[in-house]
């Protein structure tokens, strides 16, 4: 009886190889044409590998736990004549049991069925070529000079590919020095630093509209008045106490949770931005906090903050709508994966449903950028309208 | 005044003032008597010192052992090889014997082995080849690759001065090749490679007759806008790193020409140094250029595409200034 | 330094008693230092090979006392014998063995490479026949320097005879008509190979007229035998003859090395005169003559004994080289030493 080879099949794109994980049919049963016989995990998804025909398990020569290229030989299925034929499968011949046989076995040298490492063993060719290539050369120039790749944006590079040369890079510092310049503040240097770090990483922003009349009606008959920010503040808090793994920050393949809800708030300071943090912010109510917020605010403005009100916040809000924006996409500090915006709030038409017509709100938009390889999309809406939820009951904060 | 004076006159020149100089010099070698040495070498030098150029027989180990002998005795000996292809035959002598016997004894060995190497057209596989980068790999032996015809004077008069054993490369397409109007009366030493050429672009490091191919690529390349500089490392070893990392400094671009084959050879010891001594200072990945990885071969045809031509050596440049 | 040899009258005076009996005590000498080091080979106390002259005993001590100051001398493996009559003190040995570092090599070589080029005993590199051209261009440096009267004298294998560099260096020696003595000791085997399997002429002796050059042939078992032949053959040499070929017949006694079992001696040979003992004959010639008996021969046994002891002793409490206060380079210019490496410095 003809000898059908079980193969590997195609997986995905740029997907080489696959992962055994379990064997949903054992040698000598019978199976039909299209049923799966062995689940098998790649870097995208867990798939199964199905039978080419009708017939019975010969055996499996790939083993449990191993991987095995596209393509490999992973069993046979033992197939009547006519099945072969009309399927026009290729046919390993029948061989006795004596025969020596091609025993497919993870880590032996003649193996062909493992993947082969392309270009001279590298996974990836090792070139240095493109317009992102810097050469060691240049890398050392950079350094003596303080400099990042992120100040070489603004050179076109002429050498191979576009990339900057050497003597790019001496134009390009002999061209500024031409220019008007002064010296950056420390406080500049500083944060144009953290907000290079924190770029590195893919972020991304969700924005929600929230109406806010009665959190400014509650401002209103508050003394002292806490700051808008305060309010987001709060329900940025509680919500993440109720789900903190969103605020988590990823390094390599683990998450690190964060230990308290400290949260931090935006103050702008002379040349840049300083974040105050509120420790246990989910512990207290908002009165409660309002005067050391107010406190914080003053010493952040007179760069007076002592060092245990600053660091260790796992999130941050940021109200920009004191500038008159209504919208934007704040940047996370680096060392944390969220921050909260708050917009101004203007007078919006809102549909009430039960009236059957518009009606003034103030309405304020909230835009939570986040580091997308921690949360995605979803997660981060989930938590705005948490957000949002709660401020819609201010007197609860 | 023309420019009379040839590299092997230089040579002889040099051989002359070391026997007039120094009463421990003589030169041992076939067919150095009478005959004055299959090019010339040694031309009426016997009649002028007699008794002290010396016909030995075609026995190149017993030659080398000969000149261990009488420099163990006090005599600085000069052996001529006919061929440096020949050299291999006393090899065991040079390497074993030679190299090792101030190491292992702490008495020094003061002899200079004379080397007619590098490729003329037709010589073939036993006539032509480069055996520097086999001798500077032992430990013990100091290995000369004079370029021009002042440097073949000064460094032989040099390498006899030397206590220690000098392997001194002679090129045999220089010998008649290259002129010069006089001979040098101050030289720069053994051990201090040369900026044959200054530039600023790139810099080719060559030696022996790849100096003068190097030169005039660098010369192809000028009316393009490229500032070529020309290394010559007058000696492979001890190699002047840091003449080569100055200039690469310079240019931050290098380009390593040599005439023998790559596995190995000086090239490879250049850009392995300036690699690891001298990242930083590379805009390029460092090149190399040498003969092909066969025998060299007889054909003038062959032969010409064999080793690195002055074309070869500015199309490698270009490549290396394009980056 | 080279030690002052406690019978100096024996190599001048020349009285073939007073030859004899020095002759036979640095042959036991001999014997009984490679005894020694052999039993250190075997208790692991030396690294690397042991190479044993027993049986050439009495043909290297001829060498060493034909020769005199100002001649040039390249022993080869089994030359301890030659190399005591020449001069050369037992620590050279000592030290050189058990790698300390105030031997002539300091540690850089070991065994039987060892010498003093400066005093005219060359240390042998391992290349057979190599030696031979290095001793031809001493002798030619004394030619240049109007030296005369002196000889070379090298030693060899039947084995070696089959290198192209003993081939060069004699046809070297014999077209520079240089004052060589070419010993060959033709101990029947090269390691394991036999001489059937080494040259297919009858006798080495016969390779003499295709040099060009005068052959002596002796039974090396013999010591009056070997201190005849190897006198004339060196003072025919001093004479201005030209090279000389010495070809000398005996069995070796020991393996190759010490490493080597030799069974593969043929046990014929071993019961043949050719397996005699030279040290027993010697010893034979001696009593024979009466020139010493049985309980002097025993005193100098243990003399011999006592001497070997305390230079053992003695180096094994000397520093073995330091590879942190070492000089690693190679070459004696420092001005042409590469530094772009520390060298381990």
């Amino acid at each position: 009886m003809p000898q059908i080879p079980i193969i590997m099949p195609q997986l995905g794109e740029s997907i080489a190889e696959a992962n055994i994980v379990n064997f949903l049919v054992k040698p000598g049963d019978h199976v039909e044409a299209d049923q799966d016989l062995i689940e098998v995990e790649t870097d995208k998804a867990t798939m199964t590998v199905a039978s080419p025909c009708k017939g019975k398990i010969e055996k499996f020569s790939a083993q449990l736990n191993e991987s095995y290229a596209v393509g490999a030989t992973l069993g046979q299925i033992e197939a009547t004549q006519e099945e072969a034929e009309r399927l026009g499968l290729d046919v390993l011949t029948a061989r006795k049991s004596s025969d020596h046989e091609e025993v497919v076995k993870p880590g032996s040298i003649s193996d062909r069925n493992r993947v082969q490492p392309t270009i001279r063993g590298l996974p990836v060719p090792a070139n240095a070529a493109g317009a992102s290539y810097l050469s060691p050369r240049l890398k050392a120039r950079m350094d003596e000079l303080g400099l990042h790749a992120a100040d070489l944006a603004g050179i076109a590079g002429s050498g191979a590919a576009g990339r900057v040369t050497v003597e790019d890079f001496e134009k390009f510092i002999a061209s500024l020095e031409k220019q008007k310049m002064s010296k950056a503040s420390t406080m500049r240097v500083a944060v144009a630093d953290a907000m290079r770090r924190s770029w590195t990483r893919p972020l991304a922003t969700v924005g929600l509209p929230v109406v806010i009349d009665a959190v400014l009606a509650h401002r209103k008959a508050s003394n002292p008045k806490p700051g808008p920010a305060l309010y987001a503040l709060r329900a940025l808090a509680i919500a993440l106490a109720e789900n903190s793994a969103v605020a988590g920050r990823l390094v390599g393949s683990k998450i690190v949770h964060p230990s308290a809800i400290d949260v931090g708030f935006a103050v702008e300071a002379e040349d840049g931005v300083l974040v105050p943090v509120i420790r246990d912010a989910d512990q207290k109510p908002l009165k409660d906090l309002t005067q050391r917020y107010n406190e914080l605010v003053e010493l952040a403005r007179e760069r007076k903050l002592p060092a245990d009100a600053t660091g260790g916040s796992i999130a941050t809000v940021t109200n920009f709508g004191t500038f008159g924006l209504i919208w934007a996409t704040p940047i996370p500090l680096p060392e944390q994966t969220l921050v909260l915006g708050l917009g101004a709030g203007r007078r919006m038409p809102f549909w009430d449903e039960a009236k059957g017509q518009f009606v003034p709100v103030m309405e304020a938009y909230l835009t939570l950028s986040f580091d997308h390889r921690v949360l995605d999309g979803g997660a981060a809406g989930r938590l705005l309208q948490r957000i949002g939820e709660l401020m819609k009951q201010p007197e609860k904060l | 005044m023309a420019a009379e004076i040839t590299y092997i006159d230089a040579i002889r020149e040099a051989q002359a003032r070391a026997l007039r100089e120094d009463p421990r010099v003589f030169i041992y070698g076939q067919d150095v008597g009478a005959f004055g040495g299959a090019f010339k070498a040694t031309k009426n030098l016997a009649t002028e010192f007699p008794g002290r150029v010396l016909d030995s027989p075609i026995s190149e180990d017993a030659m080398v052992g000969l000149a261990v002998g009488a420099a163990i005795e006090g005599m600085r000996p000069i052996i001529e090889m006919q061929f440096a292809d020949f050299s291999t035959v006393g090899f065991n002598q040079i390497v074993n014997q030679a190299a090792t016997l101030f190491w292992r004894t702490n008495v020094t060995c003061p002899i200079t082995v004379r080397l007619p190497f590098g490729g003329t057209s037709g010589g073939g596989p036993f006539h032509s080849q480069s055996l520097e980068t086999i001798y500077a790999h032992y430990p013990g032996l100091i290995v000369l690759t004079p370029a021009t015809v002042e440097d073949a004077y000064s460094m032989l008069l040099e390498a006899v001065a030397i206590d220690d054993p000098v392997i001194f490369c002679e090129h045999k397409f220089l010998y008649r090749h290259l002129k010069a109007e006089k001979l040098p009366v101050e030289a720069l030493p053994v051990g201090k490679a040369r900026i044959a050429r200054e530039g600023r672009d790139l810099t080719i490091v060559a030696y022996s007759a790849m100096v003068q191919d190097a030169m005039e690529a660098a010369t192809e390349l000028a009316p393009e806008g490229w500032k070529v500089e020309v290394v010559d490392l007058r000696s492979v070893k001890p190699l002047d790193t840091d003449t080569v990392m100055a200039s690469v400094a310079r240019t931050g671009k290098l380009l390593c020409v040599g005439e023998s084959w790559p596995w190995g050879g000086v090239t490879a010891e250049v850009i392995a140094r300036v690699a690891s001594e001298g990242y930083g200072l590379l805009d390029a990945p460092p090149q190399r250029l040498n003969a092909k990885d066969t025998p060299v071969p007889f054909h003038p045809n062959l032969w010409a595409a064999h080793r690195p031509t002055v074309r070869a050596i500015a199309a490698a440049a270009r490549k290396i200034l394009r980056q | 330094m080279l030690q002052t040899v406690s019978e100096p009258r024996a190599r001048q005076a020349g009285t073939v008693r007073e030859a004899h009996l020095a002759a036979y005590r640095f042959m036991l000498r001999a014997r009984l230092l490679d005894d020694k080091f052999a039993a250190l080979y075997r208790t692991g106390k030396i690294q690397g090979g042991v190479f044993l002259g027993r049986g050439q005993e009495a043909l290297s001590v001829a060498i060493g006392l034909a020769l005199k100051k100002g001649d040039v001398f390249a022993p080869l493996i089994r030359d301890a014998a030659g190399r005591l009559a020449f001069g050369e003190d037992i620590l050279d040995a000592v030290r050189t063995y058990m790698g300390s570092a105030l031997g002539p090599m300091r540690g850089r070589d070991g065994n039987v490479h060892r010498g003093r080029p400066q005093q005219k005993i060359l240390p042998m590199i391992s290349h057979l026949g190599a030696m031979i051209s290095v001793v031809n261009g001493m002798l030619l440096a004394h030619r240049f320097k109007k030296i005369s009267g002196t000889v070379g004298v090298t030693c060899l294998g039947d084995g070696a005879t089959s290198t192209g560099a003993f081939h060069e260096a004699l046809n070297q020696a014999a077209v520079e008509k240089l004052p060589l003595v070419l010993v060959v000791a033709d101990n029947q085997y090269a390691y394991s190979t036999p001489t059937a399997r080494q040259f297919a002429c009858e006798n080495l002796s016969d390779k003499a007229i295709g040099y060009g050059v005068q052959v002596h042939s002796v039974d090396a078992t013999d010591l009056t035998a070997c201190l005849k032949t190897v006198g004339e053959a060196v003072a025919k040499a001093r004479a201005g003859d030209g090279p000389q070929l010495v070809v000398a017949s005996l069995l070796r006694l020991c393996g190759h090395g010490e490493h080597d079992d030799a069974s593969y001696v043929d046990p014929k040979l071993k019961n043949s005169p050719l397996g005699r003992d030279c040290i027993k004959v010697a010893e034979e010639i001696l009593l024979r003559e009466q020139w010493t008996d049985a309980a002097e021969l025993a005193a100098w046994r243990s003399e011999i004994v006592r001497e070997i002891e305390e230079a053992v002793s003695q180096v094994q409490r000397e520093p073995a080289p330091d590879p942190f206060t070492e000089n690693w380079s190679a070459i004696s210019s420092a001005h042409l030493s590469e530094t772009h490496d520390d060298n381990g410095r």
